[in-house]
């Protein structure tokens, strides 16, 4: 190697030339204006923030604030009886006090709808609650301390996935309704709930799995272990809750999805029975009515009422998704 | 490549092999005896009835049975329906037209799917893009069914363009109503991915490159945007075939469709076993098959994905 005469700086090597600003230049007090006096926002603050400013998360927050009061108080919107049936009034048309009219046993489709709200929304939140919690608890352990337990979890959750939740609900109510045919209200409402989570849990399985895999290596987690948390703590104190977004975001979509499947399944004659007054069911009652084209009010109104429900969720996690996911703050 | 398709073919051995066990436990717990059943009114002597146990192992503990079942159906003896017909011939009968209305499902969904999905993308937030959107939620919010219902008044008995049901002759013609409807929720799903994948796809720089030397905005939304856009759409797809042709339960008992969804709801109504574990076998098998072509899919589309 040559030696450097000592008068030419060894930054200018020809080829290796390296352009740093002069240190007189560089604003090194802009790093340290950097305002650390409050802590940073945390990421649901941030995401409360975006949501707020989302007309569609409004929308959905209207509808399902309606729903909610139907669910609760359905005497406050109609003093009839929606188990009593007028024969003699059968398929009548709107009149007044009936603005819906009445279906072909003589109920007033218009009180049916409004106490049908129940068992409908029931069965969804029920369904939510039940597939997400044990699919978040199995998914982290199993993302998180992978291994035996990992290929242990994820393997009976691959059973219950591939078999299409459709008809392994199918299956499950037609056991239960044959061992245990006459269960009143809540046992109906209840079989009808684990039926659809039995097959629907493995997929809040996998997203919150995910989820906790990418979360697991990041630095605050290793922060949190190096400060002497044991292994679960940082589990259930760290990674769980960051890594809750998506499973959220799930959560409330399908909870609008399982109102649907409920409909699925009563319409198939397995779901709630006939007793309960119910969106499905009297969706269901009324399919010759309307391929007769003889009247279509008597679906058209369980039917609207259902798909503005779980229109409302599926907004609702619509708006969610896009306000936890910080990607789509550069796309809007 | 050879390696990553053997290791998943064992991986999806115990998965079929939970799925049909988990399937013949259920069937098991049914109540009801399956015996009294095939001979309906007719009183059943004892000699009758354990002779039948012992042909249909019966008498053997659950267990056995199951393995049983997996060696006869390994060899193509899937049991008898009540009705004295084996079960592998209904299959038989049923799988083509349920995979053929699934197909035309798959087609029609994709095909309208990807181009408003890609329009509205292109046009982001304008009136195409929102109404579509709309649409794409309804379609999601409103029961199968009640779609069904609605096609089947307007095309079938009002405007007499379809047949009201498809019944015995499942042609491409009669299926195109039925194939329609069972698409419908799935075509809401393209809508989306696509939507989103292109909105995506616009501002890469592989985009941006394509802009940069001098390609029409046509060539460049067709080439570039639209094909990297299709990858995630391809892939979902794929693992629909299976989900369409389960689905197809409800669309065929609307529609009077003689496949495999009404043969399964036929035989849960019934609590005919063979019958319900052989076709929740089939739909397993599908789902494994399918989630494997995906996955050597979403390399060949995509050359970033390595297999190890």
């Amino acid at each position: 190697m040559p030696e450097f005469p000592a008068d030419v700086p060894r930054a200018a090597l020809p080829g290796q030339e390296r352009f740093v600003a002069p240190l007189d230049q560089t604003p090194l007090a802009e790093t340290g204006s950097f305002d650390d006096s409050r802590p940073p926002e945390n990421q649901w603050k941030e995401a409360w923030k975006r949501l707020r400013r989302n007309w569609i998360f409004w929308v959905s927050v209207a509808l399902l604030a309606v729903v909610a009061v139907v669910v609760l108080l359905p005497q406050w919107f109609t003093d009839l009886d929606p188990t009593y049936a007028q024969l003699s009034r059968s398929l009548e048309g709107p009149s007044e006090g009936h603005p819906a009219g009445f279906d072909r046993q003589g109920y007033d489709v218009f009180a049916r709808t409004i106490y049908g709200a129940r068992a409908s929304v029931l069965v969804g939140v029920l369904c939510t609650i039940v597939v997400t919690v044990p699919g978040v608890v199995l998914g982290a352990m199993a993302g998180f301390y992978g291994g035996w337990l990992d290929a242990v979890i994820s393997r009976v959750a691959d059973v219950f996935f591939a078999i299409p939740l459709l008809l392994g609900a199918l299956v499950g109510l037609a056991i239960i309704n044959n061992l245990w045919p006459d269960r009143g209200y809540w046992g109906s409402i209840l079989t009808v709930v684990f039926a659809l989570a039995a097959f629907g849990w493995p997929q809040v399985l996998r997203i919150a799995r995910g989820a906790v895999l990418e979360v697991k290596n990041l630095e605050f987690v290793d922060a949190a272990r190096a400060i002497g948390k044991t292994r679960r703590a940082n589990l259930w104190g760290h990674v769980v809750p960051n890594s809750l977004a998506p499973v959220i975001v799930l959560a409330t979509v399908s909870l609008g999805v399982y109102i649907v499947a409920e409909a699925t399944l009563s319409f198939l004659g397995l779901g709630l029975p006939p007793s309960i007054v119910s969106w499905g069911n009297d969706i269901s009652a009324a399919q010759n009515q309307v391929r007769s084209g003889q009247r279509l009010g008597v679906m058209f109104w369980p039917a609207s009422a259902l798909a503005l429900t779980s229109l409302g969720f599926i907004l609702l996690g619509d708006a969610v998704s896009d306000a936890l996911d910080p990607k789509s703050r550069n796309r809007e | 490549m050879a390696w990553y398709i053997g290791r998943r073919i064992l991986q999806a051995i115990p998965v079929l092999l939970g799925s049909t066990l988990l399937i013949y436990a259920m069937v098991f717990a049914m109540p009801g005896d399956p015996i009294v059943a095939l001979f309906g009114e007719k009183p059943v002597s004892e000699a009758v009835r354990s002779q039948i146990e012992q042909q249909y192992n019966l008498d053997k503990p659950f267990f056995v049975q199951w393995l049983l079942f997996l060696g006869n159906a390994a060899q193509g003896d899937l049991g008898m329906s009540f009705s004295g017909r084996p079960v592998s011939e209904l299959l038989a009968e049923t799988i083509p037209v349920t995979f053929k209305l699934a197909l035309m499902a798959l087609v029609i969904e994709a095909v309208l799917g990807i181009i408003a999905g890609f329009y509205a993308g292109l046009k982001r937030g304008g009136i195409f893009d929102s109404t579509m959107l709309v649409t794409s939620l309804l379609v999601i919010a409103v029961p199968i069914f009640v779609f069904g219902f609605v096609m089947q008044l307007t095309f079938g008995v009002k405007l007499g363009w379809a047949p009201v049901t498809v019944g015995g002759d499942a042609s491409w013609d009669r299926l195109i109503i039925p194939a329609f409807v069972l698409g419908l929720v799935s075509f809401a799903y393209v809508l989306r991915l696509t939507r989103t994948s292109v909105v995506e796809n616009l501002t890469a720089d592989h985009v941006r490159t394509a802009r940069a030397k001098g390609l029409t905005d046509g060539q460049v939304n067709r080439r570039h945007v639209l094909r990297n856009s299709l990858i995630p759409v391809v892939t979902y797809l794929g693992a629909d075939l299976g989900t369409l042709m389960a689905g197809a339960i409800v669309t065929e008992g609307i529609f009077n469709i003689p496949g495999l969804g009404n043969l399964a709801f036929r035989a849960i109504q019934q609590k005919e076993g063979p019958t319900i574990v052989s076709v929740v076998t089939v739909m397993v098998l599908i789902y494994v098959v399918m989630s494997l072509i995906v996955d050597l899919l979403y390399a060949w589309l995509d050359p970033r994905i390595r297999y190890a």
